[in-house]
């Protein structure tokens, strides 16, 4: 199982990562930067699936609502409510996870790419060479340098890419989190969208810097693909980050 | 796992010197075995390496892994640690537990506290007053000899010096994974003229054969440079890295490689005399035992292999019921002593193979009863 996943998923990944460091001068940085791009064009129509599965279930958000409201004590009517709804509306509620659940495998490759190719120990630069292509793309990479872009890609805890991938995760959480009017699963929504954005944060602490790079080109670039196809901010609004003149001259009042 | 792929765990070599076979075990202690008793006679665990971060509340320690093959010079033991420390040991203080460092026995540490270098994979190498380790950190240090002092530090190389110096008569000859040869003053460590650069790095460790200098590239190619020259003398292509040091004899090259295949290669030419494909990579360095070539590849398969003609016999191990001859990897290079030949598998055991009966001795784990 393990050989089937190199040879199909892991050792192509690995490679294009290596070769793409070489063509882009040596940086290991942009490469990263260059494959996340590369694997999300690849990925757009799943991504597309998945956007336009979320818009519907947005625009469904009202009803749902309203049935929340209305069978909120009791969950079984509810669920069958809402399937109804959903079968009317010709909506599957699972089809934005199935094209996430599809990506899972090129994210978990692209990881352990990153993982393999900064080979800093001896162990690693041997396992590594065991990957590789004879391309000669891919001889002429060596030695990758882990500094790139200003970064030690092979150090963890760089506090300023944890705090980055922290705040574009809770951002792109925002756009795609739909309110509820059910105040515990509010309550859970709003626990989610902390949550995440701080374990990824610790997970880039943790890490190689290499992959928190990856994690946050990721991320952004998902918030722009959001942006422009899932029709603006979606449910986050920016401006609440900043406080309104109506709501400065509220703080004001209050502190008087 | 921080910093990337696998976790650093060792591989040392095994040096035998009057009568007593020293090693690097796993678990970063410097032995010492009676090479005819077999007893082990002392064990010295190198300082642990500790490392923090921002996720583990203080600071956490594990043993320093061992890659070098000790050198020996009469009671002195010499060795490099992945965590960068440089360790003279001596045998006789050892042997009595005595604190460490006994300075009047000749034992010290490098570095102190004072100056941290980078992690030390190549063994350290020994010649006239100095003991020359290259570093992680991409320079190569000279240490007195007596007293573990530095003489000089090169300027830095490479992002990293994982391969072995090679020292000839007053020149220092090192290969970077960035493609480099330098030839360096033993004297002051400064750069001397000559350089050469290929277009992709070099993955072993140089080996000089009268004026010819032979190492392993990324580009699976062996590569023959005459000292002086600019150019490649030859370059003998294979399907993966030549990682093992390379063994020269009589103007013929023996190398064993990634692809699994040791290849007979003529020094002058670079034309091939004959190969064998073991199955598997090979990573440790071969042995030579008069025309004989004791060769592990990597699944612990050990073969005899006539040098002259190629012809070859599989080592039996009678103790195992395992198709391989040592049931777990091997990696260190092997050592040759007296008809026997001494390989350190990743299994931290010590494997002796008897070399006329083409099978394992015996074998016994590198811990102290």
């Amino acid at each position: 199982m393990a050989e089937l996943w190199s040879l199909i998923i892991l050792n192509p990944v690995l490679n294009v990562l290596i070769a793409l460091s070489s063509i882009l001068s040596n940086s290991f940085g942009l490469a990263i930067i260059a494959l996340t791009i590369v694997v999300r064009l690849i990925l757009a129509p799943l991504t597309l699936r998945q956007i336009n599965s979320t818009k519907a279930m947005q625009t469904m958000q009202p009803k749902i609502q309203e049935l929340q409201k209305k069978y909120g004590k009791n969950q079984q009517k509810l669920q069958q409510e809402m399937m109804k709804v959903y079968k009317e509306a010709g909506v599957n509620p699972l089809g934005c996870i199935w094209p996430m659940l599809v990506q899972f495998p090129i994210w978990i490759a692209l990881y352990q790419s990153i993982m393999r190719a900064l080979a800093t120990t001896p162990e690693s630069l041997l396992d590594l060479s065991y990957h590789l292509y004879s391309w000669q793309v891919v001889s002429q990479a060596f030695p990758l340098s882990s500094h790139s872009l200003g970064l030690d890609l092979g150090a963890s805890g760089n506090i300023i890419l944890a705090i980055l991938v922290g705040g574009t995760m809770w951002v792109q959480q925002k756009m795609t989190t739909a309110p509820s009017v059910d105040p515990k699963q509010q309550s859970m929504n709003s626990m989610m969208q902390l949550m995440m954005p701080l374990m990824f944060g610790l997970f880039v602490l943790m890490f190689p810097g290499g992959l928190g790079l990856f994690w946050a080109v990721s991320t952004v670039i998902g918030i722009a693909v959001q942006y422009f196809l899932g029709g603006g901010w979606g449910y986050f609004n920016p401006r609440s980050l900043v406080p309104g003149p109506k709501e400065a001259s509220t703080q004001r009042r209050a502190r008087r | 796992m921080p910093g990337g792929g696998q976790p650093a765990q060792g591989w040392s070599g095994v040096v035998s010197q009057e009568g007593m076979i020293y090693v690097g075990s796993m678990k970063g202690e410097v032995v010492a075995v009676n090479s005819s008793t077999r007893n082990l006679e002392w064990s010295y665990a190198l300082p642990i390496q500790s490392s923090s971060s921002i996720m583990s509340c203080g600071r956490t320690s594990a043993p320093a892994p061992i890659y070098g093959t000790p050198a020996v010079d009469g009671d002195l033991v010499y060795i490099g640690s992945y965590n960068g420390k440089v360790l003279a040991l001596s045998s006789s203080a050892r042997s009595q537990g005595l604190p460490f460092p006994q300075a009047r026995s000749g034992e010290w540490l490098y570095s102190g506290t004072e100056e941290v270098i980078g992690g030390i994979v190549a063994s350290p190498v020994v010649d006239e007053d100095a003991i020359y380790v290259t570093s992680s950190d991409g320079r190569v240090y000279s240490l007195n000899r007596d007293f573990g002092d530095l003489n000089w530090k090169s300027d830095i190389l490479g992002e990293k010096l994982w391969t072995l110096p090679v020292i000839e008569s007053d020149t220092i000859y090192v290969s970077t994974f960035d493609g480099y040869i330098y030839a360096l003053s033993t004297e002051t460590g400064k750069k001397l003229p000559w350089s050469f650069k290929a277009e992709v790095g070099f993955v072993s460790s140089p080996v000089l054969y009268k004026d010819i200098i032979f190492v392993g590239s990324f580009d699976n190619n062996l590569y023959a440079i005459k000292i002086g020259d600019d150019k490649a003398l030859w370059k003998f292509p294979a399907s993966r890295w030549f990682w093992a040091a390379l063994v020269v004899k009589d103007g013929v090259v023996y190398a064993g490689c990634l692809d699994g295949k040791i290849y007979a290669i003529t020094g002058e030419t670079g034309e091939e005399l004959w190969e064998f494909d073991t199955g598997s990579p090979i990573v440790s360095s071969p042995v030579l035992v008069d025309d004989l070539l004791v060769v592990a590849a990597e699944s612990g398969n050990v073969f005899v292999i006539n040098s002259k003609t190629g012809d070859k016999e599989r080592v039996r191990n009678p103790g195992t019921t395992s198709e391989r001859t040592i049931d777990a990897p091997v990696r260190a290079s092997l050592c040759a002593h007296e008809g026997m030949v001494y390989i350190h598998a990743q299994d931290d055991r010590l494997y002796v193979v008897d070399i006329n009966e083409r099978k394992v001795h015996e074998s016994f784990p590198l811990t102290i009863k």
